[in-house]
């Protein structure tokens, strides 16, 4: 029988889930306000292609990763994986569409190896991915001769650059229209899906999921292959967008794809992960990001800035619920 | 160090008194002027169905809750207890020992009966003399050699009983309070902790035993109080009293029968087992099984009859022998194959193995049925609630909605969110482990009447239980596993526990006293 | 009549995190003999074959080199043993190398700036401190999982400072400063000595004396220790609390050595929480001990430092720490499952 919670615990439960969105919401005004560049067209799409769209793809990465339990460490080093591939193709004079496979199976080895270590093996994922990262930063140093950048200069790249990069379709940026159409299928299959629903199983109760008749093995497979794409595909993003391949970039998205999934959990209720509170995550960190810039905090005070915040969603999302429960 | 308590207490005085306790969550009454009294030197059984205020009471007791203000009157050795507190309460000499082992398993036992109140060389852990004691102790009490620097995740669970015991009678316990110490404990295990608390009753300590088994009940206790819906309905000496009565005072009705009868129709074999056996756990066994029958497996520790039924889930393969599921072979080499066969397995550890308790009882129950419920991969969320909303109200779950959270949820009901998972997904053999392990007598009877439906139905059942009481109010036939090697078959006259039991450790049937071992 | 409860299951303090390793001699022994062989055999490899490697100057070198670390994988270890040692909800403190970073910039900063040395270490000190305490309400008081909980602490800290250097590298000198960088006694430099004694004190708090035993059962089932009396929100508290300290401590050293706040520094938390994991297989228990801790540390410098001897690229280095988390990691779980 259950016994009837307490008014302020259900009320404090439903804050903690708002507070993401009270957050978003207020911060989207106080910059609106304070900057005048910032409630602008052309600001806004900044915003989707330089904070949102790669960061989005990783992130909604990361979230079928912890979705099932896990952790990805390792995400850096396939969306790096993917850069050099594509980069290294290019520069063979190979053709894009060629070069882009080759840059997305390239994150897929990356993905088949934490396959083989986490689905297979059952290591733990956090130091298998830990493990992976080391491993990656010494192959790229290895690859690069010490970590020197792939340029992508030459005049010959730059339709394909272009295309991916920078080009537009009906006004809409090709990064986030790859983000949207991401985005729109994780969304599915997470959240109406079956897989969606063994990756969950899985997360939470693995025995009582293997005991149900699902194959642990091959959802895990799956989640961490769909994770290794995801970063490829970001990390094909990226090496368009600035023109060259740089050594280790990838590892710069590890923290903010993290604290996005997780700032995305307090969005539901259940403190489950989902691609749209994933989503809101990336937005946030986005809109902060540029916000502080236009209302003229330096790089190393929007970090802080950055930081502060996280600390403050998850500090307000985690407090009201554990008042909830008292 | 342990005083042994003084034996010449008074008898009349009671170690502890609880009389006309009220206690209120929020709108609910847990307890309703509840009573409980124990005296020195006595074994005393506690028991009731879950809700009906055992846990509230023993909260009470150790501290770690407050009965309502100005309800009833809490004593201990005579003197009333203002301000209880679980500190408050140690202090009286009242140690709770928790049903979870309640142990660190990376500390040694010396650590783990020294934790709190270590003694010291200086401002230094004396662990030299922390392992001395924690001998010293268990030797005295137990009459048992357990290194002081063995780690507790190295020790059986009756192992770690003893260390918790132990914790308590190192400060100077009076009364112990035991919450359900049998759990997880094998037969062997649970004869020498009965002899310790035998050996620790002679010496004038008060324990308040709570179980769910009645036979230990009537094995160990000196006296029961049967508790129902928030107040002791009775409480009488063991010797005055019998099962069948204690259990009619728990459910406070008439049980017509604890087993429902069930038309016994068999129909055509469904499984067929021949020779089947796996290197190091079981070998040769062979039975049939028809559609409409319950079969009963048992065996002790180790038998080899949970083996069977692993290899028969996909858990683990078979190395010989041969298996037939509806005409066609069968060997399953995962989970997955045997669930996609027909063959479904309810575990026994149900919080982990059985159900996801963070999930709704709807996303448990689509959890076995993905495949019916999906379409080119999407699950249809309409067809999904129809499907919970059937299940919840074909084995009445108590419940507030499909949406609920499992872990919300009684473990009778729990279980049978498990049992209707299955039952939609066309298993044509169920296989029960421990099926009624925790569950109150209630839900027990309401469990057994879905595995009667079941089996009407037409489905095949396999359960298996170390309740032989249970197989042979339940079961058909039943097979005793002793050694890895079926020891026997039971059925119609021969269906009795006592010649199960008999088999089970391998000897010639005698009938068992109740008081036939003494010191470990 | 109950004939068996079946089936022990060993108490957790979560799902899978401990299994049965099997009586006598478990699977924790063999995997603590095979990691010491495996340390011995590299370290005897590098002494055979490599020139200069086996010499009193190139040990007592990568000896101080360890200092550094050393202490951060220690107080890392300390709040992994407090917190419980499932690295995805257990104790960890990602804001550790940020920490250092910032509290060696203060540090620099307030010398530039003109303060006294007391002065100096005080506010440097206590700055670190302070994050280590933030860090520990937010686990304890507010729940937060400290993998994000430090993962945020680490954003901010690492800009603070960046603010502060504006990313420069600020040179800072002092009595105390030249002594910890000059200064030698008995053939050992300032930096040895003081792992020396950290070391100790770290292993006579954690294990000779009542508070390591209740912050190593808080580690291993907190509601076991709670039952016990101890207080497991202040002990934890605590630990987030010292890490930080030790963390402001050791940027002490690190402007000493470089004689310069240093930038970057933020790098080296990986090899800090590799070492502090790796050395849990170094012990019996399988959780973080101090001996294990400084073997871990000890064995990735002389790892590091064979390397550079033997003219192989710095570029291998991370690439085979990660080969060797990985082989632990695997060996670990390969032999849980034959155990259990």
């Amino acid at each position: 029988m259950s016994i009837a919670l307490p008014r302020a615990g259900l009320i404090g439960e439903r804050l903690a889930a708002s507070a993401l969105l009270i957050a978003f919401a207020g911060l989207f005004l106080f910059f609106a306000l304070s900057a005048p560049a910032f409630l602008t067209a052309g600001n806004l799409k900044n915003i989707l292609v330089n904070n949102v769209a790669i960061l989005g793809v990783v992130a909604i990465g990361m979230t079928f990763v912890v979705k099932s339990g896990g952790i990805d460490l390792s995400t850096g080093v396939a969306l790096d994986a993917a850069g050099f591939g594509f980069a290294f193709a290019l520069t063979a004079a190979i053709a894009a569409p060629l070069a882009i496979s080759l840059g997305l199976a390239a994150a897929l080895v990356v993905g088949a190896v934490n396959v083989l270590l986490i689905a297979r093996l059952r290591l733990n994922p956090f130091l298998a991915t830990l493990a992976l990262l080391f491993i990656g930063q010494s192959a790229q140093r290895l690859l690069t001769g010490g970590g020197s950048p792939i340029y992508l200069g030459n005049r010959s790249y730059a339709d394909v650059l272009g295309a991916i990069g920078r080009s537009d379709l009906l006004g809409i940026p090709t990064p986030v229209i790859v983000l949207a159409l991401v985005a729109a299928l994780a969304f599915v299959i997470l959240h109406r899906g079956r897989l969606g629903r063994e990756i969950s199983a899985i997360g939470a109760a693995p025995e009582a999921a293997h005991y149900s008749g699902i194959s642990t093995t091959f959802v895990l497979a799956r989640v961490w292959l769909i994770a290794a794409l995801l970063s490829g595909i970001a990390g094909i993003l990226l090496t368009a967008t600035v023109r060259s391949y740089i050594p280790m970039s990838g590892n710069g998205y590890l923290l903010d794809a993290i604290g996005a999934a997780f700032i995305g959990t307090t969005l539901r209720r259940d403190g489950r992960p989902s691609v749209h509170g994933t989503l809101i995550g990336v937005l946030l960190l986005g809109v902060v990001r540029n916000g502080l810039l236009l209302i003229g905090w330096n790089f190393y005070w929007q970090q802080v800035g950055i930081g502060v915040l996280v600390f403050a969603v998850l500090a307000l999302s985690y407090g009201l619920r554990r008042e909830g429960r008292h | 160090m342990t005083k042994a308590p003084d034996p010449r207490l008074p008898a009349s005085q009671p170690a502890v008194e609880l009389r006309g306790i009220v206690k209120t969550y929020g709108a609910s009454q847990a307890l309703r002027g509840a009573d409980l009294v124990l005296h020195p030197g006595q074994i005393h059984g506690l028991v009731g169905q879950n809700g009906a205020g055992k846990s509230t009471i023993i909260r009470i007791l150790a501290g770690i809750e407050q009965a309502d203000p100005g309800s009833g009157l809490v004593q201990v050795f005579g003197e009333a207890v203002s301000h209880p507190s679980p500190e408050e309460m140690e202090r009286r000499g009242i140690h709770f020992i928790h049903q979870d082992r309640l142990l660190v398993p990376t500390a040694t036992v010396a650590e783990a009966i020294a934790l709190g109140q270590e003694p010291k060389f200086g401002p230094f852990y004396n662990g030299r003399r922390a392992t001395r004691q924690a001998e010293a102790l268990i030797r005295r009490h137990f009459g048992l050699d357990i290194p002081g620097n063995r780690l507790i995740r190295d020790l059986s669970a009756a192992e770690q009983k003893i260390v918790q015991i132990s914790r308590a009678l190192a400060s100077d316990a009076r009364v112990l309070v035991l919450d359900e110490p049998t759990a997880a404990l094998v037969r062997r295990e649970v004869e020498s902790l009965f002899s310790v608390l035998r050996n620790l009753r002679s010496r004038g300590l008060s324990i308040l035993f709570i179980s769910h088994y009645m036979d230990e009940i009537e094995e160990i206790c000196d006296h029961v109080t049967v508790f129902h819906d928030g107040r002791h309905v009775a409480s009488h000496p063991v010797a005055s009293t019998s099962i069948p009565e204690i259990v009619t005072e728990m459910v406070n009705r008439e049980v017509g029968e604890l087993y429902p009868r069930r038309s016994h129709a068999p129909g055509a074999v469904v499984l067929k087992v021949e020779g089947l056996g796996r290197d190091g756990a079981f070998s040769d066994v062979g039975f049939e099984l028809r559609a409409g029958e319950v079969l009963g497996i048992s065996g002790l520790l180790g038998s080899g009859a949970k083996e069977i039924l692993a290899t028969l889930f996909g858990l683990a393969p078979a190395d010989h022998g041969r298996v037939t599921l509806e005409g066609r072979p069968y060997a399953p080499g995962s989970v997955r194959a045997a669930v996609s066969r027909g063959v479904v397995l309810v575990p026994e550890d149900r919080r982990r193995q059985g159900v996801s308790v963070s999930h709704s009882i709807r996303e448990n129950i689509t959890l076995g049925n993905l495949g019916l419920l999906s379409r080119l991969g999407l699950v249809s969320r309409s067809s999904e609630r129809s499907l919970a909303g059937r299940g919840i109200a074909d084995l009445s779950i108590r419940t507030t909605g499909p949406d609920q959270k499992v872990a919300a949820l009684s473990g009778g009901n729990q279980q049978k969110v498990v049992l209707s998972k299955w039952l939609s997904s066309g298993a044509r053999v169920y296989l029960l482990d421990e099926p009624t392990v925790a569950v109150d007598v209630g839900a027990k009877v309401e469990i057994y009447t879905v595995l009667n439906r079941l089996a009407s139905e037409g489905a095949a059942v396999i359960v298996l239980s170390s309740d032989l009481l249970e197989l042979a109010g339940l079961c058909d036939r039943a097979l005793i596993i002793h050694r890895g090697r079926i020891a026997g078959r039971f059925e119609g006259e021969t269906l009795r526990p006592e010649l199960m039991l008999a088999a089970a450790s391998g000897a010639t049937p005698h009938l068992p006293g109740p008081n036939m071992k003494g010191a470990a | 009549m109950t004939l068996a409860q079946t089936e022990i299951t060993l108490p957790g303090p979560g799902p899978g995190r401990v299994r049965a390793w099997t009586a006598t001699l478990s699977g924790g022994d063999v995997t603590r003999l095979v990691a010491l062989a495996t340390v011995a055999l590299v370290f005897i490899g590098f002494a055979v074959t490599t020139r200069g490697f086996f010499t009193s100057w190139n040990i007592l070198n990568v000896i101080e080199q360890s200092a550094i670390p050393g202490i951060l994988a220690l107080a890392m270890a300390l709040v992994i043993l407090t917190g419980g040692s499932d690295v995805q909800t257990g104790g960890i403190d990602l804001s550790l190398a940020a920490n250092m970073g910032l509290s060696a910039a203060i540090f620099a900063v307030a010398l530039r700036a003109g303060w006294g040395e007391p002065a100096a270490l005080a506010a440097t000190l206590g700055a670190g401190m302070l994050v280590g305490v933030v860090n520990g309400l937010a686990v304890v008081r507010l729940g937060i999982l400290p993998l994000l909980a430090t993962l945020a602490m680490s954003n901010i800290v690492g800009g603070l400072e960046l603010v502060l250097t504006e990313n420069t590298v600020i040179p800072a000198t002092s009595p105390i400063l030249n002594v910890l960088s000059a200064g030698s006694f008995l053939g050992l430099s300032s930096l040895t000595w003081v792992l020396i004694l950290v070391s100790t004190l770290a292993a006579v708090i954690l294990h000779a004396s009542p508070p390591g035993l209740r912050l190593y059962a808080t580690g291993g089932h907190p509601e076991a220790a709670r039952a016990a009396g101890v207080s497991v929100g202040r002990l934890i508290l605590g630990s987030y609390a010292v890490a930080g300290f030790t963390a402001a401590f050791a940027a002490i050293l690190s402007v000493s050595r470089l004689s310069a706040s240093s930038t970057g520094t933020g790098e080296m938390l990986l090899s800090i929480l590799a070492a502090a994991l790796l050395g849990t297989v170094f012990s019996r228990r399988g959780v973080p001990t101090v001996a294990g801790t400084l073997i871990a540390v000890l064995f990735i410098g002389f790892l590091s430092n064979g390397f550079q001897l033997k003219g192989l690229s710095s570029n291998w280095v991370s690439g085979v720490q990660g080969a060797l988390i990985l082989a632990v990691v695997a060996a670990t779980a390969l032999n849980r499952r034959k155990g259990g």
